[in-house]
């Protein structure tokens, strides 16, 4: 077990991201508007040694009542249209809304006009866009830390 | 083209005859239905029936794991199978929650329902847990709240465009959806891949596999809440994933297969580096694994949880992994002409119990079988290639994969170059009723693992 945890350690320091501060934290709830699980294994890995976003701040909660931000996969399908907006309605004050990858962005839509409502922003305020066909983890972090900067500043 | 009466009386010849059920779809009008069997030397049967009325007879008490096909035939076709009561709801969602449920009554019987939306990151779907105090007396699970309408989106397009549909179905099983839609239109073509053409798509589908059954080990650890395993095998899948961009440009190896050709290359130096990061991968997964095993208080958790049976298993229609843990060597990469598996042999544990601990002991064993197939496939640098004419053309075309949750087939129907139905039946379709199955008699806190045991897409199955 201890040879596990030595070689995590070690696995962070090949990763340039900025060295964490104290202070700032933001709390995420996802929701698969209908993804193809290229968003879900990205943001996984998000939590692994390599990247570990927990040190920031940053953390995928339970519920959307615990969350600051609503961060949304895939393009809307006709079935989670209602799930999604009973989500976003759980989140407290003030609250954010991230759509993540191109599909939630609505440039990677593939599927029948009935079953595929369109791009996240048809339905909620988007505040973050975060393109990609899935974005990397890199990605990902880069657009949430500089969010939590922006949330810092205000 | 068979009749209605004598459609069962051919199944069930088939099926004595020891083919196996492999799908079942409807025409998009519904005025049809087609049943593929698989022999035992993978050669398949395909069965057309015309439906009377709508009405077509229901093979599901012949074949059981016709069951889902049947109902999403029903709901998106709507073809009405007789025999099949009573036929629930599978892909609507407008039904009654009491006629898409089994059910259950009795003292302090109650509902738990999860879902769509889970705790985690993870997609999106409802299981509704039938239970007394903690255990599980029946589990329904409702998918298809991510149905995008994929196969209909492609019917009219071009066959090489098409490609688009099932790749983007599920970004765990792209390149096994892939190569099952390119097989199954070069199978119409007529075109038989090039010895060169087979190894550039083994070597994708094996790389698929490597961080598939990395994350799936991943997600058993994460299942149990046992983060040092966890974080250990996620790491892992990092790099397995960085591999692959390596290689062709995307982590997820998307846009590497096309119909008829591959545009893959990589020079010595490329195939050199990547046996360097597989050898690396290998040792290191090694001493990841050998860490579980002495991990008592994770290993207490898997034996004897979310049993399917060897015999379960095949009434079921278990494939992949999850059918292999459970003693039946099966395995859709021993009857590829069309990949580069030459000697391959499925392999099972040797506590092939079909519980939680055989399917994760399962992953770890077909790793060492991916390397060694990588390692040999990898030794001399890959260039583009192409498929060949050399067979009859055929208006429908048939591609089988073995993707990392098991056998997935791809139907294509065509005139001309224009797709005019597009099937496309994974390995976690056929899986999901397998894993209702397993949680039966299980405890609720359990169903996390047993769930992740098998680790099965939503995308794949909900298309």
């Amino acid at each position: 077990m201890l040879t596990l945890l030595r070689d995590l350690r070690r696995l962070r320091m090949t990763i340039a991201l900025p060295r964490p501060e104290r202070g700032r934290s933001l709390a995420i709830r996802h929701v698969d508007a209908g993804s193809c699980n290229g968003c879900e294994h990205e943001l996984t890995l998000l939590s692994s040694p390599h990247y570990d976003l927990q040190r920031f701040g940053l953390g995928v909660v339970a519920s959307p009542r615990h969350a600051d931000l609503l961060l949304v996969t895939g393009a809307v399908t006709s079935r989670m249209r209602e799930p999604l907006m009973i989500a976003y309605n759980a989140l407290p004050e003030p609250r954010r809304v991230a759509a993540l990858g191109n599909c939630a962005l609505g440039c990677g839509i593939l599927g029948t006009a009935q079953n595929v409502l369109g791009p996240v922003e048809d339905f909620l305020p988007v505040d973050i866009r975060i393109p990609g066909c899935p974005p990397t983890p890199e990605e990902i972090a880069e657009a949430m830390l500089a969010l939590l900067d922006g949330c810092t500043d205000r | 083209m068979t009749g209605a009466e004598s459609y069962r009386r051919r199944i069930e010849a088939s099926l004595a005859d020891g083919n196996r059920f492999l799908a079942l779809y409807a025409a998009s009008d519904g005025s049809l239905v087609r049943t593929l069997l698989a022999a035992p030397d993978g050669s398949i049967q395909r069965v057309t029936v015309q439906s009377e009325d709508g009405r077509i007879p229901s093979i599901v008490d012949l074949a059981g794991a016709a069951g889902w096909d049947e109902r999403e035939a029903h709901d998106l076709h709507g073809v009405r199978f007789a025999g099949h009561a009573p036929l629930r709801p599978l892909v609507d969602h407008d039904a009654d929650l009491g006629r898409w449920t089994v059910p259950i009554a009795g003292p302090d019987a109650y509902q738990v329902a999860v879902g769509p939306i889970h705790a985690g990151v993870i997609e999106s779907g409802h299981f509704r847990f039938h239970v007394v105090g903690d255990r599980i007396l029946h589990l329904d699970a409702r998918l298809f709240y991510k149905h995008r309408g994929l196969e209909q989106a492609a019917e009219g397009s071009s066959l090489e465009d098409g490609i688009a549909f099932v790749s983007r179905a599920c970004a765990a099983c792209a390149v096994a959806n892939g190569v099952a839609y390119a097989q199954a239109c070069e199978d119409a073509l007529g075109l038989r891949p090039t010895a060169e053409l087979a190894r550039a798509r083994t070597i994708l589908l094996e790389l698929e596999r490597t961080w598939n059954h990395l994350n799936d080990i991943a997600a058993i650890c994460a299942g149990v809440g046992f983060a040092a395993g966890n974080a250990s095998f996620a790491a892992l899948t990092e790099r397995a994933r960085r591999l692959n961009a390596l290689l062709t440009g995307h982590r997820f190896l998307f846009g590497s297969v096309s119909v008829g050709h591959s545009a893959l290359t990589l020079d010595a130096e490329a195939v050199r580096a990547a046996r360097e990061i597989l050898a690396e991968l290998r040792t290191d997964s090694a001493r990841s694994w050998r860490e579980l095993l002495f991990n008592a208080s994770f290993q207490n958790r898997l034996p004897d949880i979310g049993i399917v049976s060897a015999e379960d298993a095949r009434r079921l229609g278990t494939v992949g992994p999850a059918a292999r843990a459970a003693g039946l060597s099966e395995d859709a990469r021993v009857h590829s002409p069309q990949l580069a598996y030459e000697g391959f042999t499925p392999i099972v544990p040797r506590r092939a119990s079909g519980d939680v601990q055989a399917r994760v002991e399962q992953r770890a064993l077909e790793l060492l079988q991916t390397f060694d197939i990588l390692e040999r496939l990898l030794a001399a640098p890959v260039s583009a290639a192409t498929a060949d004419p050399g067979i009859a053309e055929e208006a429908i075309g048939i591609g089988r994969t073995e993707s990392p949750r098991g056998a997935t087939t791809c139907v294509v129907e065509r005139t001309g170059d224009r797709i005019d139905r597009l099937h496309l039946r994974t390995g976690s379709y056929a899986n999901w009723p397998s894993v209702a199955h397993a949680a039966v008699n299980n405890l609720l806190p359990d169903f996390p693992l047993i769930n992740k045991s098998f680790e099965l897409c939503y995308a794949c199955a909900d298309r």
